[in-house]
């Protein structure tokens, strides 16, 4: 980790800690000897109210890499998470998170959390990522309306 | 040796000096052969060379102290050796990495009056650069890629270090297009180093670990583990070491996953869609030209040879890593991405290109070499104030240098130099406090990280919201919200000689901060229980060092370097952006090249 990655992720926390949006939370890991790992946190998107995500607050990791943050870090959901834009393995597909696309490093981590939660329950289904949530978001929304309010039972507020 | 050249540069006085010198030089590759050379010639007093790579075949084009005899030899060592008998200098090698805290201790560089840093990495030069910030030792760093290099003088707290300005680094591709929506070749050689081979023959890594998965139950568990390793089916395949199934594995990779992928359409609403490779065959014809562009159907034949020998070698090695220089993987990798660009109407490859960019070759011309070489001693005499019709040089008055014509900057010269800029008053290097702490073993065990904290407090001012990191680490010890740890002995946090503490006030809302201070632990065998340095620890506005508070707007240039828009207009900031550019360039090259987000 550079000493740039560092400093801003120290400031990340700091403004966090100031202000951060109601419902949601951030921290970093635990490493094994209790230390904190400021490269590696833990955060909890809750669904929008008024939506078919609101039941749930669900569990995201943010990796930041030690370019951060020339580069942007990466956000996963659970494996097998269920929706259009994320990936079998978690991975979050977000143009803010897209060093090509519109990563720029002023972006906060407010943002991000923010740009998640935004993402739930309006997915772009020019993007997918797996193929049972898009296939059923896009043929079948029913099912798709089913399967989201089930999972957000497994994160209940 | 009668009297040596030299002299008449820098006179007999200067001589005198520059023979009591001692310097370090930090690599000994193509530049820091070129600069060894150099400098045993300008008869500096002692010269040190550290480097912790062996020599390699590739390496004897330009790295001229070194022969084929000395293929797999430590090259500190061997350089050393082969300069020995033109040398009037005192020369000390070491095979060692300049980071390793113990080998090279703060108190072993200090030692030294002038660091060359002659070095292949990002990560080191940082190191290093750091290091001559601790000790306000100047630093002359340099780099070169192709046709390009450059040097630059630094003198702690005088002028610009190696952090004041942004260093691109290699790019990263979304995971989106690696496996969905290549566009271009560079995205099918990632995904067949990156994502194929290594999934098929490196190590097995598992996807996703059991606490990820949001579940407990082991069927549910295994579904999840099935379906984000989607690869498996084929992992099997290799593992069975089963020729008849070659086909299989080309049906899927080229057929069946790309399939799947047509069948989401919005993803061709506004691409042109794969082309599944249907009814392929396999015959024994095979090309061996590796720098001409192959047909498809010596791609295909040329992979379906060599997936063969990989899972015959898979049986006794257990595990095989991508090697440019091992035909096989190389030969798999290039295979993969160029049937992978017919798929998706892209470009293909030479082998010999794929080569090139899989195995993130950097074209290094040992001209270039001794030109930035030769520029980083002249420099040094400089910076030491050795020419004898130079008066002494104030800092500014230095200059970096960085070859133009090849990067386009200037059309008509070669060479451009500008002057050096002042350090950056945001940069997180040089901006900071720095001391070291001297403190007894029996101290590492006795005294707690909070009593550290209150002792750094009441000695610097500090308030009572500050975090303290461990740098060499990389971990927070302790913060505004997290005070678990405030208890244990330093010993416990494993502390010890050479660790670095960082700390940071905290505050909010305040009018003035003070700076961080970066503290480097040494042992004292003296008895001193713990001393602080005396060092001032001066404040600042946070408004100018915060960049989110004001919001300005980033302006990536075209190096990936980061502008800030202000509008102050200052000639300071043009001459960062020029200045740096070739800075900017090296790191890049310099760098591992592809890093795959997934």
């Amino acid at each position: 980790m550079s000493s740039l990655c560092l400093q801003r992720l120290q400031e990340e926390r700091k403004k966090w800690r100031k202000d951060h949006p109601f419902g949601f939370y951030a921290k970093p890991t635990k490493k094994a000897d209790g230390s904190m790992n400021l490269q590696r946190w833990e955060a909890g998107i809750p669904g929008k109210e008024g939506t078919i995500w609101r039941e749930g607050v669900y569990p995201i990791t943010i990796e930041y890499p030690d370019d951060y943050p020339s580069k942007p870090p990466k956000v996963k959901f659970p494996a097998g998470f269920y929706h259009p834009n994320v990936y079998p393995s978690g991975t979050v597909c977000l143009s803010i998170l897209n060093e090509d696309q519109d990563w720029r490093p002023a972006i906060t981590l407010k943002q991000i959390v923010l740009g998640v939660q935004d993402l739930l329950d309006s997915p772009n289904p020019n993007s997918p990522a797996q193929e049972p949530a898009w296939r059923a978001f896009s043929k079948n929304v029913k099912e798709y309306e089913r399967k989201v309010i089930d999972q957000a039972k497994k994160y209940v507020k | 040796m009668g009297d040596p050249s030299i002299v008449k540069i820098v006179g007999q006085k200067n001589y005198a000096k520059l023979r009591s010198v001692k310097v370090l030089l930090v690599g000994a590759g193509g530049i820091g052969c070129e600069l060894l050379k150099n400098l045993v010639l300008m008869e500096f007093g002692e010269i040190h060379v550290v480097d912790l790579d062996t020599i390699d075949l590739s390496n004897l084009n330009r790295q001229f102290l070194f022969r084929q005899r000395d293929i797999k030899q430590p090259k500190a060592t061997t350089a050393v050796r082969a300069i020995q008998h033109v040398s009037n200098s005192k020369l000390v090698a070491y095979q060692s990495n300049i980071m390793d805290t113990e080998k090279f201790p703060l108190s072993w560089f200090s030692e030294f009056s002038l660091i060359f840093n002659a070095l292949d990495n990002l990560e080191a030069r940082r190191y290093v650069n750091q290091t001559a910030q601790f000790l306000h030792l100047p630093l002359l760093e340099s780099g070169t890629a192709g046709f390009d290099g450059y040097i630059q003088p630094i003198i702690p707290g005088q002028t610009e270090c190696f952090d004041c300005t942004t260093k691109e680094t290699p790019k990263t591709f979304p995971v989106c297009t690696i496996r969905s929506t290549p566009s271009q070749p560079i995205h099918c050689i990632v995904w067949a180093k990156n994502f194929l081979f290594s999934q098929l023959f490196a190590s097995s890594t598992s996807v996703a670990t059991d606490e990820d998965l949001g579940t407990e139950d082991p069927q549910e568990i295994e579904r999840i583990k099935q379906e984000t390793n989607e690869l498996h089916e084929l992992q099997e395949y290799i593992k069975s070491g089963d020729n008849s199934c070659i086909p299989d594995i080309i049906t899927k990779l080229f057929v069946s996953d790309i399939e799947k992928l047509l069948s989401i359409e919005n993803l061709w609403k506004n691409r042109e869609k794969p082309t599944p490779l249907h009814n392929f065959e396999i015959s024994n014809q095979l090309n061996t030209d590796f720098s001409s562009v192959w047909t498809l159907q010596e791609q295909v034949n040329a992979f379906a040879e060599v997936t063969k020998k990989l899972m015959k070698r898979l049986a006794t090695e257990k595990e095989i890593e991508f090697d440019k220089d091992d035909t096989d993987t190389l030969k798999f990798v290039a295979t993969a991405a160029n049937i992978r660009a017919y798929v998706f109407h892209l470009p293909v490859k030479s082998l010999f290109d794929v080569k090139q960019i899989a195995g993130n070759i950097i074209p290094a011309i040992a001209t270039t070499n001794a030109i930035i070489a030769g520029l980083s001693s002249l420099a040094s005499l400089r910076v030491l104030n050795l020419l004898k019709h130079i008066p002494p040089t104030d800092p500014k008055d230095l200059y970096m240098a960085f070859t133009a014509k090849a990067s386009n900057i200037s059309s008509n010269r070669y060479l451009s130099n500008s002057q050096l800029a002042t350090p950056n008053p945001r940069c997180p290097v040089c901006s900071i406090a720095r001391g070291v702490i001297s403190l007894s073993t029996s101290a590492l065990k006795s005294i707690t990280l909070g009593e550290l904290l209150d002792a750094i407090r009441t000695k610097y001012n500090y308030p009572g919201e500050v975090s303290l990191v461990d740098k060499s680490t990389q971990r927070l010890l302790a913060d505004f919200d997290f005070d678990d740890l405030l208890g244990k002995s330093l010993s416990d946090m494993k502390l010890g000689q050479g660790s670095l503490l960082l700390v940071a006030d905290e505050r909010d809302d305040e009018e003035e901060l003070k700076c961080s201070a970066e503290f480097y632990l040494q042992l004292d065998a003296t008895g001193n229980k713990l001393r602080l340095p005396e060092i001032e620890v001066l404040s600042f506005k946070p408004q100018a060092m915060s960049p989110q508070e004001d919001e300005p707007d980033y302006i990536l240039n075209g190096n990936g370097e980061i502008i800030i828009d202000e509008d102050n207009g200052d000639s300071r900031k043009r001459e960062l952006e020029d200045a740096s550019e070739p800075a900017a360039k090296m790191a890049k090259l310099d760098d591992d090249a592809i890093v795959l987000l997934d």
